[in-house]
């Protein structure tokens, strides 16, 4: 708790900046989902849009986490709980995805088609 | 007792020891909201459905993300002044924090009510139609009649959803004798099935007094009466002798009912006794036979031979019973309760009601906010049908002229707009770069609905803050569509019956909305009750506040992602 009274005084100036900054991203991340000439691969919503929109919120995550939450000098038990935290987390991500990986294969080893996570089922368009 | 190093650091962990609570806690919470979003991806890869893309109003969302960032800003600002002993200060900062969290849920409160209060109907043949159903109300004769917002002078107490004017088809309604809005009669949304029956068939084992009880008060309301046909007679064993307990004629009633059922019930349970024995008895034959013993019973269970005498003991017992109604009788059932045709209504616990439906009565009336072929397209995909031969033989372009004719406007507006994308140039294989999508292709949306009827592309039709605008003068736009039950296969509300997007969508922001309720609570309280440990030691409310806020940071974090998943993408 080195909070020197200055040090709060300079950092209330830092967390006007970052609160602008987080204001700025939203209205990035609305135009980018709606402006035209901002649409980024094809016409309309796509992975694309979908990754830089996920991007956008990642940035104005870290820097809640980073600013806002002091996580940029905070002390090593803080780090080990979210760590632990996260990786798990991320496993919860990835459950739901096995949970759909059937294991169903042909004699030679090749997997049935629309059977996995990575391997939707396909609609045979024209 | 005093809790250890609530101001000071322990040793150890070199932190105070809300804070390390607060993150675990945090932690903890990192997992339950990435569990949901997980199930998020999960249903969206796997929709068998489309997926209502960009379909929330994006403006109340974006103010919300405004607020609840700047009152982020504040908490931390709050935690600052604290830092500096500026009492005043922080009661400033907490109270925007707090009004900033008070108007955010306000504002979700309009979202989640524009929601619930809009309507869909799923076709038979997946088309979709959103908008507002019209109200339909009985009368103290059974009749129905649809009441049109604009068509007349005294509206109904909570019409201020519905205001579109409809156009009074004086056909369909002149039959219906009632008239009086202001008394008799109960209100009903426009999602019923009134069936007028003759006939009802109760099934002595299965029924449900709660559903025999509103067949019966709906009865009495109408004054017709439900009465047996024949007399219904049984006993429970054979040694009584026969007894006729309701006779033709007596009254439906519960009391009567059970009697019935008690009766039947001993007179089945007499029946599997005396079946038991018989089985019993003929194994027991069969397996005292040479060679017998010891053979699996699937290759001697043909042989068994039943001892007919057994038969004698078995009572006839009939589970079903039959009442008639002094009239036709209408009886109001909610569509999810009834499986019903024209005929006949299968009620859930086995009660046939038999008449005719009262086709009026039970179609969905509804002004159209948004037509939706995307569904259809889909299905049409998969089964390699070109989509818009499809969309042609719906039912709906087939039997409503004004929608086949918005459709014919809607494709010349899509070809033009495809046209307009072509200047992105064209890719490798000859095709556009862009072309419009799915949604654009196969929606008429109620913007899209309000440029047809204009013949231009209105500007400033997004006046529509929280869905589609059925206030000012584009409701004119909005087709009115008469949907017969037949046709329907559900009608909900934006509700998580609807669909999986709105099930998660409510879960998540629910959820949400729950730990914004928490925040209030906790920060609220060092606003108002924090005076007295600031007073004692101002460090400890600081750390207090600190940890607080690190709670409300995160809220402001789930936010961030909810945001651009369920309004953007």
């Amino acid at each position: 708790m080195a909070d020197s009274l200055e040090h709060i005084q300079k950092t209330k100036k830092l967390y006007l900046l970052i609160g602008a900054l987080l204001f700025i991203f939203t209205g990035v991340t609305v135009a980018v989902a709606t402006v035209p000439w901002l649409d980024f691969g094809a016409h309309g919503f796509d992975a694309i849009d979908a990754v830089i929109g996920l991007l956008i919120a990642s940035f104005k995550a870290s820097l809640v986490l980073l600013i806002f939450m002091h996580l940029n000098h905070e002390k090593k038990l803080v780090y080990q709980l979210l760590g632990m935290s996260v990786v798990f987390a991320f496993v919860l991500m990835w459950l739901t995805g096995w949970a759909f990986e059937d294991p169903l294969e042909y004699g030679d080893g090749t997997k049935a088609v629309g059977t996995g996570f990575y391997n939707p089922p396909q609609l045979n368009e024209e | 007792m005093e809790i250890p190093y609530t101001v000071t650091a322990r040793k150890d962990t070199g932190l105070y020891n809300a804070k390390v609570g607060i993150w675990l806690f945090l932690a903890s919470e990192v997992m339950l909201f990435g569990g949901l979003f997980s199930g998020y991806v999960f249903l969206r890869v796997y929709a068998d459905f489309p997926w209502p893309e960009r379909a929330l109003p994006v403006v109340p969302g974006l103010i919300n993300t405004f607020i609840l960032i700047g009152s982020s800003v504040t908490v931390v600002f709050a935690w600052a002044a604290l830092k500096m002993r500026e009492w005043r200060k922080f009661q400033v900062y907490m109270s925007i924090t707090l009004l900033c969290a008070l108007i955010f849920l306000g504002l979700k409160g309009v979202e989640y009510s524009a929601k619930l209060n809009h309507q869909a109907v799923r076709m038979k043949d997946f088309v979709i139609l959103e908008g507002h159903t019209h109200k339909a109300k009985m009368d103290s004769h059974g009749h129905f009649k649809a009441i049109h917002a604009g068509g007349h002078a005294s509206l109904p107490e909570d019409d201020s959803k519905i205001h579109f004017v409809a156009a009074e088809s004086e056909d369909s309604h002149s039959e219906h004798g009632g008239d009086d809005h202001s008394e008799g009669g109960t209100k009903y949304e426009y999602n019923q099935v009134v069936f007028k029956t003759e006939e009802v068939l109760v099934d002595l084992e299965k029924f449900y007094d709660p559903v025999i009880r509103d067949l019966m008060v709906q009865a009495k309301n109408q004054g017709c009466e439900i009465t047996l046909v024949g007399d219904y007679s049984a006993r429970s064993s054979v040694d009584q002798p026969v007894e006729v307990l309701a006779k033709d004629g007596d009254k439906l009633s519960l009391s009567l009912l059970k009697k019935l059922r008690h009766t039947y019930l001993e007179g089945k349970s007499n029946n599997a006794k005396i079946r038991t024995a018989q089985n019993r008895d003929g194994w027991a034959r069969l397996r005292s036979k040479d060679d017998y013993e010891n053979r699996p019973s699937y290759q001697i269970k043909d042989e068994l031979e039943l001892n007919p005498d057994f038969d004698k003991h078995i009572v006839d017992l009939t589970s079903s019973l039959t009442f008639k109604t002094s009239k036709p009788c209408s009886f109001v059932l909610s569509p999810r309760k009834v499986r019903e045709s024209a005929t006949k209504a299968i009620l859930k616990d086995g009660t046939g009601l038999f008449g005719s439906m009262d086709a009026h009565a039970s179609s969905i009336e509804m002004a159209a906010d948004a037509i939706d072929f995307r569904f259809v397209a889909q299905r049409a995909i998969e089964k390699g049908i070109d989509p818009l031969v499809a969309i042609e033989n719906t039912w709906l372009i087939q039997n409503n002229p004004q929608v086949a004719e918005l459709w014919k406007k809607h494709i010349v507006h899509i070809e033009e707009k495809a046209e307009e994308l072509k200047k992105h140039g064209y890719g490798k294989d000859g095709k556009p770069k862009r072309v419009p999508t799915d949604t654009e292709r196969y929606r008429m949306g109620w913007q899209d609905l309000v440029n047809i009827g204009e013949g231009k592309t209105v500007k400033g039709v997004m006046s529509g803050f929280a869905g589609p605008n059925h206030k000012d003068d584009y409701a004119k736009h909005f087709p009115e569509i008469l949907v017969p039950r037949e046709e329907v296969n559900l009608e909900s509300k934006f509700t998580p019956r609807w669909n999986n997007y709105y099930a998660i969508y409510f879960l998540i922001t629910g959820l949400h909305g729950l730990h914004v309720i928490g925040g209030i609570i906790v920060l609220g309280h060092f606003l108002f009750f924090g005076k007295r440990i600031y007073v004692k030691n101002p460090e400890h409310l600081a750390n207090r506040v600190e940890v607080g806020g690190l709670f409300w940071h995160f809220v402001d974090l789930v936010w961030i992602f909810l945001f651009p998943i369920l309004y953007l993408m």
